[in-house]
């Protein structure tokens, strides 16, 4: 019963990791663009992220390692900096967009311009790490993140041709705009496969103290969780198609577009579910994206870390999550467009992860972390495809970026 | 045991079990005709500057002398004789707080996150 309960909340909790204004951003802008043909994009994302989640849980629950302390032990300090700093870049970029994703939000509610929103957002933000426990912070964005069911909700009520929905599930070349139709497929991916999400979910499993008798549990967190996510992803991606389309909105340049999607379906309160939505998951995965630059810091270099610990006993952590916040704020303060800089970060996200994700077909393969444990074929052959995908991506997002970007 | 392979980069705790630090360095003695034995493990910046080659080496040096004055010129050592366990973590029979490992933490906690309300 207390597993199955945990389980929930994992579940939960990873709905919380995945949602943000990432995935929330790209579905919308794939569905507007090119209706269900991009809902592939979606799936593949959440079956990659789905195998390298389950993959940190497991190092971690065996190895009683982080996947930053694994990587630092295994490959060496020198070859450890290069994902350190991969990381914490993509981290400040993808911060800085969860950050303007709550400005926006507080502007659709209050009419106040996003800039003059980012310093409270990051100083509310800071207020729950400083204060706050892990299992708090969890729980807290856990539950409140279940609003983002509405689109989900929405997306059934809209009634859309599931035959068509099913058909996008499967790979198609565009007939029209092939440079954004691909670009717009990297971004999603790179919103689906973060790497700070598998990285913060073995600082998790550490901080909750995982064993072998975790290994279960670890299993149906990472595949209902990551599920559970995609599904909201695609929610959005649906409603973007049915109601942005049909109002003449092909191009998502402006979040002010945005709220638009669940008025025709909830009236006033779509709007309220969207403003909310967008506000909370975006304030949840600014929490946990700051807690991860702390943990990747704290853990390459081997100083006291736990965010149920007083910041007076861990102040360097505590200090990495606080200089993290207020810098990813600045570039939304001075007044960056979120959009762009949502979209920019995922693509980078995605360019970046051969460098997160080769660690994990050496570690997950090493006996003397995780013995038994190790990776099948399987799991193998996941690891060597998000690999190709990456180093594919990697190569492409500039150009991309060039001729398809918005 | 391979030491570059077990040892380097594994975390150090206290004998408190407080985590100070990661194998950033090993010294060892070179004897002939045996093979080399380790005397001690060395933590901190200047070593890990050290790895990446002799120039940012020479340059955290200075800096940290000039930052934390002559304790903390040369790296942070640990006596090889003081090893309790090698497990997950490493761990020595030392307390953290009778070395000037965490001086710099310390410094923070005193100058800047102690002062901020709330600190615990």
């Amino acid at each position: 019963m207390k597993k199955l309960l945990e389980i929930s909340l994992g579940v939960v909790t990873s709905v919380g990791g995945f949602l943000e204004v990432g995935s929330m951003a790209t579905a919308a802008q794939a569905g507007a663009a090119f209706r269900f043909q991009l809902i592939w994009a979606v799936v593949l994302g959440t079956i990659c992220i789905i195998f390298l989640v389950e993959m940190a849980g497991r190092f971690a629950a065996v190895s009683h390692h982080t996947i930053a302390d694994g990587i630092r032990e295994r490959f060496g300090f020198n070859a450890f900096l290069w994902p350190l700093l991969a990381a914490l870049l993509v981290n400040f970029l993808v911060m800085a967009a969860e950050i303007g994703g709550v400005a926006i939000a507080l502007e659709l509610a209050t009419g106040i311009g996003f800039q003059w929103w980012a310093l409270p957002v990051a100083v509310l933000a800071w207020l729950f790490l400083w204060k706050g426990t892990f299992g708090f912070i969890e729980k807290g964005v856990a539950i409140l993140g279940l609003v983002t069911l509405c689109f989900v909700v929405g997306a059934v009520m809209l009634k859309p041709d599931w035959g068509q929905v099913a058909a996008g599930a499967v790979p198609t070349l565009p007939d029209h705009d092939a440079a954004s139709y691909w670009f717009m497929a990297v971004s999603i991916l790179g919103a689906s496969i973060s790497p700070y999400l598998f990285m913060f979910y073995s600082s998790g499993a550490i901080e909750d103290e995982w064993d072998k008798s975790y290994l279960g549990a670890n299993r149906a967190i990472a595949g209902l969780g990551m599920s559970f996510g995609g599904t909201i992803a695609i929610g959005v991606l649906i409603v973007a198609a049915l109601v942005l389309a049909a109002h003449g909105i092909e191009q998502v340049d402006d979040y002010h577009q945005l709220p638009l999607m669940l008025i025709p379906i909830f009236g006033f309160w779509g709007f309220v579910l969207f403003v909310a939505s967008l506000g909370i998951a975006c304030f949840g995965a600014a929490l946990e994206i700051g807690l991860q630059q702390a943990y990747l810091v704290a853990q390459g270099f081997g100083w006291t870390w736990g965010e149920d610990l007083k910041p007076r006993d861990d102040p360097g952590f505590s200090t990495v999550y606080t200089i993290s916040l207020f810098l990813a704020a600045i570039p939304i303060a001075l007044g960056l467009d979120p959009l762009k800089l949502t979209i920019f970060s995922m693509a980078l996200t995605a360019a970046s992860l051969p460098l997160t994700v080769v660690p994990f077909l050496f570690l997950l393969n090493d006996e003397r972390y995780v013995g038994e444990h190790r990776n099948g074929m399987i799991a193998n052959a996941a690891v060597i495809f998000i690999i190709a995908l990456g180093f594919v991506l990697a190569i492409v997002t500039i150009p991309l970026q060039i001729f398809g970007g918005t | 045991m391979e030491l570059l392979r077990d040892i380097l980069d594994k975390q150090v705790v206290d004998r408190e079990q407080v985590k100070i630090g990661k194998v950033d360095g090993l010294v060892a003695e070179l004897r002939p005709g045996k093979p080399p034995k380790i005397v001690a493990v060395e933590l901190g910046s200047i070593t890990l500057a050290r790895r990446l080659g002799e120039r940012p080496g020479r340059w955290m040096a200075l800096l940290a002398a000039k930052l934390g004055g002559k304790r903390h010129a040369e790296p942070h050592r640990i006596a090889w004789n003081k090893v309790r366990d090698i497990g997950v973590d490493i761990e020595f029979d030392i307390n953290v707080r009778e070395t000037a490992i965490f001086d710099w933490q310390d410094w923070l906690r005193d100058h800047v996150i102690g002062r901020i309300p709330g600190a615990g």
